[in-house]
């Protein structure tokens, strides 16, 4: 540098700023740069922050609601005359009164209850009362006296749902506005609803029956749960898990550690990772041809269900798979064949519990990805409204027609009920803390691995 | 300029260990070994130097056939062990690599504890019945590692845990511990630092009281010091092989000549 004078041809070109203390140009060009590029990370980070909470905050804030009911604490009078004429209590006659037998009782219940609280009715049949409870309670009551046949001739006191319009009437879903034009209900029952509410015959609780319950009919939001169709969910997970593991794993493990390099394993792998982008409907009508035209599985059952969303896995699981054999060090198989393991060995003593942890992640994504699944599974008949009856035990479980959460939280958010819309929201609820709980047992698992020596 | 005191102790007098005839290697289209002829004695340390990229690894690797697992490479020529082609149908690669053993360039213990890395291949080879057996197994080994002192106080730590001259050496206790007639060692003190290097050294020393042990170096003095026959390699040809002390004070082959004294590499 210094002797360029030496020649004394040119000066010395100075190429740095005099002072360190000073920026030069450059240096100013570069840092704005810089900053900039931080402003916008920061405003992208910003923007996906935003819409988590918006995204959280609207599920919760619309969701809680559908978690809470009304329920109204009703005195019956379960009167022999009109639910055993013979006076016999044989169980045979008592079940030949319907749910229609019981309703006068239940009217007049309703209207004792408004006597007994004092308030001024302006409605003079028992009848009239109706529209304020759940068309569910007949059989609610009917159910227990078939249950307790004893019980017949004595005033029961039960806890019964009240009318989807008198909850909603409680959330501010139902307003004396939006009623005007309804004919199932008007201001006089709103006006009921108030004064029971204010006496606390008429209660807004947390209802489990909407976690454990099943599907109900269009016009009895009320009474729907979301318990039968997680049943659902949980017997195709159980598929989903059972299948894909060790069919994805084994098939990893044979690509990565064993197959030969050739045309035709670059084949197989371009399909699997094409696989995995293929719409998910495609596999729900490919289960529809094979697992119900073809073999003739029982429709709508969650063993179909199971089976279908396995196919969808598959790819995940494989592709995740394959990526942490490939992060394990080729040092530890070398190690291992160094001291004479057989590639099996080496695979299962070594390689694989390294992968673990990968594979895990891996399995884990892809059954949370199948637990949110809802488009193959309205083509197999897994609809919302079948998940009504609870399976009576394990096979049934598999075989009998159920739905599974996503496929009934969108039953509902089709259903016209502003209530329904309610429940939508609260299954969603359900759905992703069952999420969360995978990807937490995912984390903890993931510890303990990495963990072990 | 190379001391090859140790080198001219007792050369000559044993048996051929590994015999290897017109050994040819191809990776795909690439001729990396080129018809090589070497007589591998038992109780001694052989060497074999040579430019990067000259077919050491390879042909080392062609010893104990690990080069079986990868799928480009294609071997011909005979390499017997004992008399016994080890290239032969009826041979089987995992139970060849129990006799004859292998250190790696890079220390690679398993991600388990030390005991657990020393076990391993007794257990899977049967070479203990009892815990008691194992136990006796992996000092005996550690002690032959000249690790033994370091590390007994600490058996289920992991041996990742280790400093690289440990680790290195845990890999050779590993080695040594499924009872191997011949050793190979692909550049086992790269990655080390001068003390573990001089540490492996003497361990290396002591291991050819047992075995025959083939070592890839690509440092001549490292040669010199520990070898007593050294095999040239350039180009994926055998260029020159005889008594260390020969090859690097009297050098019959040009190549040899320019490469120890520094002038390819
Ligand atoms: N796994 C491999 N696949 C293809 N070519 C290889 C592989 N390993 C080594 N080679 C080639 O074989 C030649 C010899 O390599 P190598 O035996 O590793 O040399 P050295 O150990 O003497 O440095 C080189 O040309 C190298 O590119
Ligand atoms: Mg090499």
């Amino acid at each position: 540098m210094t002797d360029m004078t030496a020649s004394g041809a040119s000066a010395p070109v100075r190429k740095h700023a005099t002072s360190l203390l000073a920026q030069d140009a450059r240096t100013k060009r570069r840092n704005a740069a810089e900053t900039r590029f931080k402003i916008y990370g920061l405003i992208a980070v910003g923007i996906g922050l935003t819409f988590l909470a918006v995204l959280l905050s609207s599920i919760v804030y619309n969701g809680v609601r559908g978690f809470q009911q009304t329920f109204v604490t009703l005195e019956v009078e379960l009167l022999a005359a009109k639910l055993d004429k013979k006076g016999e209590r044989n169980i045979d006659d008592i079940k030949k009164v319907s749910t229609f037998g019981y309703a006068p009782l239940i009217d007049t219940a309703m209207q004792n209850a408004v006597a007994k609280i004092g308030y001024d009715s302006p409605f003079e049949k028992a009848k009239e009362y109706r529209p304020l409870l759940s068309a569910s309670v007949p059989a609610q009551v009917r159910n227990y006296v078939i249950a307790n046949p004893d019980m017949i001739g004595e005033t029961v006191e039960f806890r019964v749902l009240a009318a989807s319009r008198v909850d909603g009437y409680l959330k501010g879903r139902v307003t004396r506005d939006s009623i005007a034009r309804d004919k199932n209900i008007d201001a006089a029952h709103l006006d009921i609803t108030d004064a029971l509410h204010d006496e606390g015959v008429l209660k807004k609780t947390f209802n489990w029956d909407f976690v454990t319950g099943a599907d109900a009919s269009e016009s009895r939001a009320e009474q729907a749960g979301i318990g039968v169709s997680m049943i659902g969910s949980f017997f195709m997970m159980l598929v989903v898990l059972g299948l894909s593991l060790p069919i994805g794993v084994a098939a990893s493990i044979y690509l990565e550690e064993f197959a030969p390099q050739n045309r035709f394993t670059d084949l197989i792998e371009v399909n699997i990772s094409n696989l995995a982008a293929v719409p998910s409907i495609v596999f729900g009508i490919l289960g529809l041809a094979m697992f119900i035209q073809f073999a003739h599985l029982p429709q709508s059952a969650p063993l179909v269900g199971g089976l279908v969303l396995t196919l969808m896995t598959l790819p995940t699981i494989i592709i995740s798979t394959r990526a942490s054999l490939k992060a394990v060090p080729p040092s530890i198989r070398d190690a291992a064949l160094g001291v004479g393991a057989s590639k099996m060995q080496t695979v299962f003593h070594h390689v694989l519990p390294l992968a673990a942890p990968g594979i895990l992640t891996g399995t884990i994504i892809g059954l949370a990805q199948a637990l949110g699944e809802t488009a193959p599974l309205l083509l197999i008949g897994m609809v919302g409204f079948i998940a009504s009856n609870y399976p009576e035990g394990l096979v049934d479980g598999f075989v009998s027609p159920n739905s599974a959460m996503p496929a009934q939280i969108f039953e509902w958010a089709k259903r016209a009920d502003p209530a329904y819309y309610e429940r939508a929201w609260a299954g969603i609820i359900i759905l992703l803390l069952f999420l969360v709980t995978m990807n937490a047992i995912a984390i903890i698992l993931r510890r303990r691995f990495e963990r072990r020596w | 300029m190379f001391d090859t005191e140790r080198a001219k102790r007792d050369v000559g007098m044993n048996d051929i260990k590994v015999a290897a005839r017109n050994v040819q290697v191809y990776y795909g289209d690439n001729h990396a070994i080129k018809d090589v002829d070497v007589d591998i004695e038992d109780k001694t340390v052989t060497a074999f130097i040579g430019p990067s990229g000259c077919g050491k690894s390879t042909f080392l690797r062609c010893l104990n056939r690990m080069n079986d697992t990868i799928d480009v490479a294609r071997i011909e020529g005979e390499i017997r062990l004992d008399g016994e082609d080890i290239y032969d149908a009826k041979v089987d690669p995992v139970q060849l690599r129990a006799k004859v053993g292998m250190v790696f360039q890079k220390p690679n213990p398993f991600p388990k504890s030390i005991y657990d890395n020393v076990a391993y291949g007794p257990r899977i080879h049967g070479l203990a019945k009892t815990k008691a057996d194992l136990d006796v197994i992996v000092e005996k080994s550690l002690r032959r590692g000249a690790i033994w002192d370091e590390v007994k106080d600490r058996l289920s730590e992991p041996g990742t845990g280790l400093s690289g001259g440990q680790q290195q050496r845990l890999c050779i206790a590993r080695a040594v511990a499924t009872e191997p007639e011949v050793l190979l060692m692909d550049e086992p003190c790269s990655a080390l630092d001068p003390i573990a290097t001089s540490q492996v050294e003497d361990l290396i020393d002591e291991l050819r009281t047992n075995y025959s042990v083939v070592i890839v170096t690509h440092s001549m003095q490292q040669a010199a010091r520990v070898s007593q026959k050294t095999a040239f390699f350039h180009l994926g040809n055998l260029v020159e092989f005889g008594e260390t002390g020969q090859i690097f004070t009297n050098p019959q082959d040009p190549r040899t000549e320019s490469y120890i004294s520094g002038r390819i590499g």
